[in-house]
């Protein structure tokens, strides 16, 4: 089979990539982090289905970030494996990374480039092919809202708009999997609520896997959940599946 | 070749959009202009000899300022992440800002020729010297380019990057005066390491292979190191 993107590249999965119904995406077996003797990340397993929104969710420095980071191949894992479609994100990590869009905590743009212009060096950057660049920057500048902006220096930008114009680059490539650390980070209520909604948006059609501490934005954008709790998965559930999250998180905790 | 266009694109546009890029410029024109109308005035020789050796120590003072940004300032703003977890290989990422850097470097080399130029047209300079001054001038660039982007790679503070490129570097051009403080074999190891020691020969004319090797093997064991250190996450 082959894992096509509307971006215009197209790249042959390989055998094995998803399970038996063909839907899984994401597939982490093992993996852990140390820094010299300390565990940032203790051994763990955890499957993402395709076209599901996951939170993992914890409070600061549980490790939410640095399994993010692994599983965007910024991190190499001290132990285990992850699978990105099938792509081992150490030893494939030129494809895996292909299918993946990447919104790190703490929004990275390039402050002397204007919107456009850093829209076209990150689809350029992602493989899209140049024949299809104008065309992708134009749909994510739709989608994220960003037509008032699209000239301007990202220096001069908004907190709001330059969260929206790191959206815009890490789905450019029309990736099939979209990692967010901390979406809504620093952000005010409305930008908060839009950035919820555009999430719920993208469900289905990318896979989603973010981060958050805030509870409520949990219950509102994702489909199920992960508990981390210094650097341990503590349990996964699916949000229907939980009365009240306030009461399973301190009861896990 | 089209990514590395792409990042090299990028590169050329952080570096020249920079006051950094241009106040390095601005400050190698005017003191090599000042130490050019003084050494012409003051000896009315026609070779570039002594120009050379000024470019020497400004290029050793200057390049760190040019690389400390490199990758400090993309690890200070997390935009290292945005590019190593982008579908690119990181020999691309090094290649593309040694590139950058380095045009920089060599278009203040090139801005240099026009003094060679005033000597051919007022004077009847010997020409292999002047050639060969200038192979070492872009040799010398490469490697301090390397090591500084190598050093920038190490840290997120600029500083620390400037500080530790212009360390090395101040090293190198002392290793053959404390050669002879050291017991044999790091004596000559010393000596074969001296920055001046290879330069020299080059810069007034005596071209050898060893020289040229010297330069090169650095260049690129410092490209590696930082190709290494990327890959190391």
């Amino acid at each position: 089979m082959t894992i096509a993107t509307s971006a215009g590249g197209a790249i042959a999965s390989p055998a094995g990539a998803q399970d038996a119904d063909g839907a899984l995406t994401i597939s982490a077996r093992g993996v852990s982090k140390r820094y010299q003797s300390f565990a940032a990340l203790h051994p763990l397993d955890l499957d993402i289905r395709r076209g599901e929104v996951f939170c993992l969710m914890g409070p600061n420095g549980s490790g939410k970030s640095t399994f993010i980071r692994i599983l965007a191949g910024y991190l190499a894992p001290s132990s285990g494996t992850v699978s990105i479609c099938g792509y081992d994100i150490v030893t494939d990590g030129l494809s895996a990374r292909r299918l993946i869009g990447y919104v790190p905590e703490r929004v990275p743009l390039y402050n002397f480039m204007r919107v456009e212009e850093f829209l076209r060096f990150a689809a350029r950057l992602r493989g899209v092919e140049e024949r299809n660049v104008s065309r992708e920057v134009t749909r994510v500048v739709e989608l994220l809202a960003l037509g008032e902006v699209v000239r301007k220096p990202i220096r001069t930008l908004s907190r709001g708009f330059r969260q929206r114009v790191a959206l815009a680059q890490a789905l450019v490539h029309d990736p099939e999997i979209l990692v967010l650390d901390e979406p809504t980070n620093g952000l005010d209520p409305r930008q908060i609520m839009e950035t919820r909604s555009l999430i719920r948006t993208l469900a289905g059609r990318h896979t989603v896997l973010m981060t958050s501490h805030i509870l409520s934005e949990v219950e509102k954008t994702a489909h199920r959940v992960g508990l981390l709790l210094n650097g341990k998965l503590l349990g996964v559930r699916g949000i229907s599946e939980i009365d009240d999250l306030e009461a399973w998180f301190l009861s896990v905790t | 070749m089209r990514v590395l266009g792409v990042l090299l694109r990028k590169e050329l546009q952080a570096t020249f959009t920079s006051p950094i890029g241009f106040t390095i410029i601005a400050v190698f024109l005017l003191v090599m202009g000042y130490t050019f109308s003084l050494t012409l005035i003051a000896t009315r020789v026609a070779n570039l000899n002594y120009i050379f050796h000024q470019i020497y120590v400004l290029s050793i003072l200057l390049v760190p300022a040019a690389t400390m940004r490199a990758f400090a300032e993309e690890r200070a703003t997390d935009t290292l992440e945005l590019l190593l977890t982008s579908p690119i290989q990181e020999t691309s990422i090094v290649v593309a800002k040694f590139l950058a850097t380095f045009t920089l470097i060599l278009g203040m080399i090139v801005g240099s020729a026009v003094y060679a130029v005033i000597l051919g047209v007022y004077g009847d300079p010997d020409w292999g010297p002047i050639y060969s001054g200038y192979l070492a001038l872009v040799l010398l660039a490469a490697f301090l380019v390397s090591i500084g982007i190598f050093m920038s790679s190490l840290t997120e503070n600029q500083v620390v990057a400037a500080a530790l490129t212009l360390g090395i570097a101040l090293m190198l051009w002392y290793a053959d005066s404390v050669s002879g403080m050291l017991p044999s074999p790091f004596d000559s190891l010393a000596l074969n390491l001296s920055l001046i020691g290879h330069f020299h020969p080059l810069a007034i004319g005596s071209v050898f292979l060893s020289d040229i090797g010297y330069f090169v093997t650095l260049t690129l064991l410092a490209l590696f190191l930082t190709i290494r250190r990327l890959k190391a996450r």
